[in-house]
């Protein structure tokens, strides 16, 4: 029978360890690659989950055990519904709930959720209220003042703790900008933590009190059921008067969760790809280590051991070191992660719903994720490099010119292996539909691709650059891309790593670029009217609350004001997307007329289409609503439920707009306030008589106001640098990410360097002997990262091409539905330049450092 | 004392001295776990223009130290180097670079040459290094290729090279800049006997054809034959061996060179 012989790893473990011991530097940057690239991953994981998660939390806590709810246009539920279905139908498994956005000073600068509940309907629904030991600190004593005393409000004890506001004690609510004053008259003390992080961003009123603060006189948000029995949905159904339905509460919170959905996948696409360098950074890590060790790797076979016990050697080691990065990746994510979940917290406030998030939470599934990305990483990047180990043969004890020699044979099937990766990058970025993964999945075959054909675009530039070198700087500059080529197993994975780093640079620069450029233009096509005024909000980009209607009559009648045109901001169900759309109630074009449109009826203008608006014979509705919904042209009515029943309006143009990826619908505020019996006013914008100063005007208002309501008064240029700054903080996180992806290729490059000084420094050592002064050998040593941080930035120019293009044209549109211009300016291809340079040659600093501490003689010793 | 910056010496006044390379109370060791091993103790001796030394001793005796501290690319515990009246031991690595760049020639046991430059490239990187226009070195450079029988492997790369050949173009290389010490660490030693014999040739001819004082470690004793001097490193010292230079005084050198190296 044929026994396999007992193999222990042991014995060749220990020289790994000898070696780490001894070479400690390789074994660090595979640790460091490992540990950037799964805290990206991790951090950018555990931002969108803490955010996913406070959002679920905090929904969790509002819906509590409810099935259903009953949910109404902007106006509201009429409270009378609520008593028609206890009285009528004795349906006692319901609960009045009115629901808005507040800030509260005291409480720091995150927005708050106002709940107005009825404590008695609450127990089947919410627990809060419980009294059981441990929920808080109130007593019977405080639920009456809670019901009996208005402006009462109850709050999570550990919150008033941290800002010092005790039982008894007064804070503020700003609800668009009207400040009241209320008192704490319980303090919730949940005894499970998701309970606790619930309520961090939620305050409970009694229903009277919310309604007066949210100014909901008379009106419901939602009125919550448990609905049990099948038989009690028709019962519900029949008394519900028009405007008003029944929805799934499971379903509802999932399609506003699903709203983010492109925005998180972009987030992680990017933390993909600094794990994607880091691989690079791995497979040369682990090459470097195979190559130096091959004359023993030949001894070791010559002594018995096999070419899979070598095999194995690499991909433990590979193991072993993934997982200490991992982990120490897992403590800088969570640390990042920090950093990221306020950036992220912000877009989504501004974009999609509102979050309160104090903290990351720590998801294990994001941890086990990180481990297994950062493990897996590694084995893949340490695959080839531990077969080349297991092909060491005895006898050969390859050395370095014998891999190069295959690296060099490797070079057409690398153009080749560019060519299909590109075909098939390209292929899946043309499929129809907006699958986004798959558009990524294109983006990366593409971005490999180019990676594969550094190698052989290094070996052509580096032939070509020899001669002019050799003018230029000499013997050493002649040397210096020979040196390149000569060693391009290791040095064409390094600028592989710079210039895919280097081309993300290049591919979002251009991409925020021409995002900001088309909104910069955006803006000032848009925002023709002089001054814009809105309440205050929780968040920026956001118009919650509407403006006191007599502050808007003084506005519009204020001396000076040539026109106004007025719009209320509100979310209305459309059962045909069944989903909420953002609709505005607008009586006039704030761009008067100068506003591009993405789509018109034929034979008709500007003016048609406000005219059709003003008379109530159709809508207008925003680009991203189009490509989201997947709507064609001319596109059909579409339909909204009105307090009158759900009615389809006709669309009479299409119109770019960059202020929500969600879809946008503009209606003649006549026909809104028929439709949904809706008065209030959002926001005012002023046109002023020519030769009256805007801003003198402003600060006026200002005066005037202050003590009515808080508002926000803008002029044109102050606004359209809000909107601005509300861009460039979006786009904040992709900066952060950026920047990180550089300093992983970086360290790639550093950790190149460093394989190279280290095999060469017998070379060196003879150079030096030879009369090499050491200024000579900088100057070698800069000579040769230059050169590969020009390969990078020259190769980083048309892949960052490639990337933007794809990122908005393809990515972008799937994503958010924006058609943006390509803005390329000389600046981004300078910059891509500048980087790859500066890096590299930053990167050659150290090893040039150790160089000069190189013992001649030991060098030239040295095998 | 020599400015280095004007460091090259010429040969007019190297045979105007005699004893020209200067060991004073060389010390060198090295640390090997946590004791240091003496390999030169002390060593003081002097070396002549014009002459060919042999330093003989079992490896890891301290030869090839020597030589490395003569051309200051190992620096000693104490003591020092002069060459001629300069002590290379004091001056700094630049300076010392620049003097070994102009003054000194060395032949490595492993050929060292440079993979990423040609033969001809090899030969005149010194010079270059120096700043030398390449169209004024060339001519000098291909001379010497033709003597070691290279001249149409000028645009070779050294991987395309037998090791005999590979070891003639780095004789080429120390000689190429003209410099009045030769340095040679066991240049046959890598080399099979019949190739050794022909490098050696080639090495002593082109050496004492141009008056070069030419000091060469090496194990084997027929080589020491041919030297005018021969010392023997042991116990840390330099010890001058004289019976084999008194036993071949009266013969022809040049005759006697290929029946003493031959295999």
């Amino acid at each position: 029978m044929d026994t396999q012989p007992s193999t222990s790893l042991f014995p060749i473990l220990m020289t790994s360890m000898r070696r780490a011991y001894r070479r400690p530097f390789q074994y660090i940057l595979f640790v460091l690659g490992v540990a950037l690239g799964v805290a990206m991953m991790v951090s950018v994981d555990l931002a969108n989950g803490s955010a996913t998660k406070a959002f679920e939390l905090s929904t969790d806590a509002i819906t509590g055990r409810a099935t259903h709810r009953l949910v109404s246009g902007p106006g509201g539920i009429d409270e009378e519904l609520y008593v028609q279905l206890r009285r009528e139908l004795g349906y006692t498994n319901s609960a009045p709930l009115v629901d808005g956005f507040v800030n509260i000073p005291e409480l720091g600068d995150q927005p708050f959720r106002l709940l107005g509940v009825d404590p008695f309907a609450e127990p089947p629904f919410r627990s809060y209220f419980g009294n059981q030991e441990g929920t808080g600190r109130f007593d019977q004593g405080a639920l009456a003042t809670f019901l009996s005393e208005p402006n009462s409000l109850f709050v999570l004890g550990s919150l008033a703790d941290e800002s010092g506001i005790p039982l008894g004690g007064t804070i503020t609510l700003d609800r668009a900008g009207e400040l009241t004053t209320v008192t704490v008259a319980g303090l919730l003390d949940p005894q499970d933590e998701s309970n606790q992080r619930a309520l961090e961003g939620i305050v409970f009123a009694d229903i009277s009190t919310a309604q007066e603060i949210l100014r909901m006189d008379g009106k419901l948000s939602t009125i919550d059921l448990i609905i049990e029995d099948e038989a009690d949905f028709a019962a519900i159904e029949a008394i519900l008067p028009t405007g008003v339905r029944l929805e799934n509460t499971a379903a509802s919170s999932n399609a506003i969760q699903q709203m983010t959905a492109a925005f998180e996948l972009n987030l992680t696409a990017l933390s993909l790809l600094a794990l994607l360098v880091g691989m690079f950074l791995i497979y040369n890590t682990v090459t470097f280590s195979v190559v130096q060790r091959r004359p023993m790797f030949a001894i070791l076979r010559c002594l018995g051991v096999t070419g899979g016990q070598l095999f194995q050697l690499i991909l433990v080691e590979a193991v072993i070191l993934s997982l200490v990065g991992s982990l120490i990746g897992l403590v800088l994510g969570v640390l990042l992660g920090r950093g990221l979940i306020g950036l992220i917290t912000q877009t989504i406030n501004s974009f999609y719903f509102v979050v309160n998030v104090r903290s990351v939470i720590v998801d294990p599934l994001s941890l086990v994720k990180g481990v297994t990305f950062g493990v897996a990483a590694a084995l893949i990047a340490s695959f080839f490099p531990a077969l080349e180990a297991y092909r060491t043969t005895p006898g050969s004890g390859l050395r370095r010119s014998t891999l190069e020699g295959k690296v060099e044979n490797l070079l057409p099937r690398l153009v080749i292996a560019w060519a299909i990766l590109c075909a098939i990058g390209a292929g899946l970025l043309a499929l129809p539909g907006r699958n986004l993964i798959l558009a990524f999945a294109g983006l990366f075959a593409i971005l490999i691709g180019f990676a594969l054909v550094t190698p052989p675009v290094t070996v052509w530039l580096m032939r070509a650059a020899v001669r002019p070198m050799d003018g230029l700087f000499g013997a050493i500059g002649r040397m210096a891309p020979r040196d390149i080529n000569r060693s391009l197993s290791r040095t064409s994975v390094a600028i592989a790593a710079l210039m895919t780093a280097v081309s993300v640079i290049v591919g979002v620069s251009i991409m925020i670029g021409s995002f900001r450029g088309t909104v910069v233009e955006w803006l000032n096509q848009t925002l023709r009217a002089d001054i814009y005024i809105s309440p205050t909000s929780a968040t920026a980009n956001r118009v919650e609350g509407s403006l006191n209607p007599s502050v808007v009559d003084d506005l519009v009648t204020w001396d000076g004001v040539d026109g106004a045109s007025t719009a209320r901001v509100v979310q209305v169900f459309s059962p045909q997307f069944d989903r909420e759309i953002t609709l505005a109630g607008v009586n006039g074009d704030i761009s008067r007329g100068s506003r591009p449109y993405a789509w018109l009826p034929s034979g008709w203008d500007h003016d048609d289409v406000w005219d059709a608006l003003a008379t109530g014979d159709g809508i207008i509705v925003s680009e991203p609503l189009v490509l989201r919904e997947e709507l064609r042209y001319p596109p059909e009515p579409i339909m909204l439920e009105t307090n009158n029943g759900p009615k389809e309006f006709p669309v009479v143009a299409v119109m770019y707009d960059y202020s929500s990826d969600q879809g946008m619908i503009w209606m003649g505020s006549d026909t809104y306030q028929t439709e949904w019996d809706d008065m209030e006013i959002s926001t005012v914008a002023l046109f002023v008589d020519p030769g009256t100063d805007p801003d003198t005007m402003v600060d006026a208002m200002r005066t005037e106001f202050n003590g009515r309501q808080d508002l926000v008064i803008n002029s044109n240029r102050s606004l359209r640098e809000t909107s601005i700054e509300i861009f460039d903080q979006t786009f904040a996180i992709t900066s952060a990410l950026r920047l990180l992806a550089t300093i992983v290729a970086f360290i790639g490059v550093l950790s190149a360097l460093m394989s190279l000084q280290l095999e060469r420094s017998r070379e060196l050592g003879v150079l030096r002997a030879t009369g090499m002064t050491l200024r000579q050998m900088w100057k070698l040593s800069f000579l040769e990262t230059g050169l590969m941080g020009l390969v990078a930035g020259l190769l980083a120019i048309p892949t960052g091409f490639v990337l933007a293009w794809v990122l908005i044209y393809v990515i972008n549109v799937r994503s958010f539905g924006w058609t943006l211009q390509m803005d390329l300016q000389p600046a981004y291809f300078l910059q891509a330049l500048a980087v790859a340079l500066v890096a590299a040659l930053l990167a050659a600093i150290y090893p040039s450092f150790k160089l000069g501490q190189m013992i001649i003689a030991s060098a030239i010793r040295s095998d | 004392m020599i400015d280095p910056k004007d460091s090259k010496l010429t040969n007019k006044a190297i045979m105007t001295n005699k004893k020209i390379v200067r060991f004073e109370n060389l010390k060198k060791g090295f640390q090997e776990g946590d004791r240091v091993r003496h390999v030169l103790d002390g060593v003081s001796v002097g070396f002549e223009e014009g002459k060919f030394t042999a330093l003989l001793g079992p490896s890891g005796s301290g030869k090839s130290t020597l030589l490395n501290l003569a051309c200051g690319i190992e620096e000693p515990d104490g003591g020092d180097v002069y060459i001629k009246e300069t002590a290379i031991t004091q001056m700094t690595d630049h300076d010392r670079t620049l003097f070994r760049r102009d003054n000194i020639g060395f032949v490595f046991q492993f050929f060292n040459l440079i993979p990423t430059l040609t033969t001809l490239e090899n030969i005149i990187l010194p010079q270059e290094l120096a700043g030398k226009r390449r169209r004024d070195i060339e001519p000098a450079a291909v001379d010497l290729l033709d003597k070691v029988g290279l001249a149409d492997r000028r645009d070779t790369f050294p991987d395309r090279l037998s090791g005999g050949e590979q070891q003639r173009v780095a004789i080429c290389r120390a000689l190429a800049h003209d410099p009045w010490l030769v340095l040679a660490d066991e240049p046959t030693g890598n080399l099979d006997s019949k190739t050794g014999v022909i490098v050696m040739d080639l090495l002593l001819q082109l050496t004492s054809e141009a008056g070069k004082t030419l000091i060469m470690a090496t194990h084997s004793p027929q080589v020491t034959t041919l030297a005018d001097r021969v010392f023997r490193v042991q116990g840390g010292t330099l010890v001058e061996d004289k019976s084999v230079i008194d036993s071949d005084t009266e013969q022809d050198e040049e005759h006697h060179l290929a029946e003493v190296l031959a295999p």
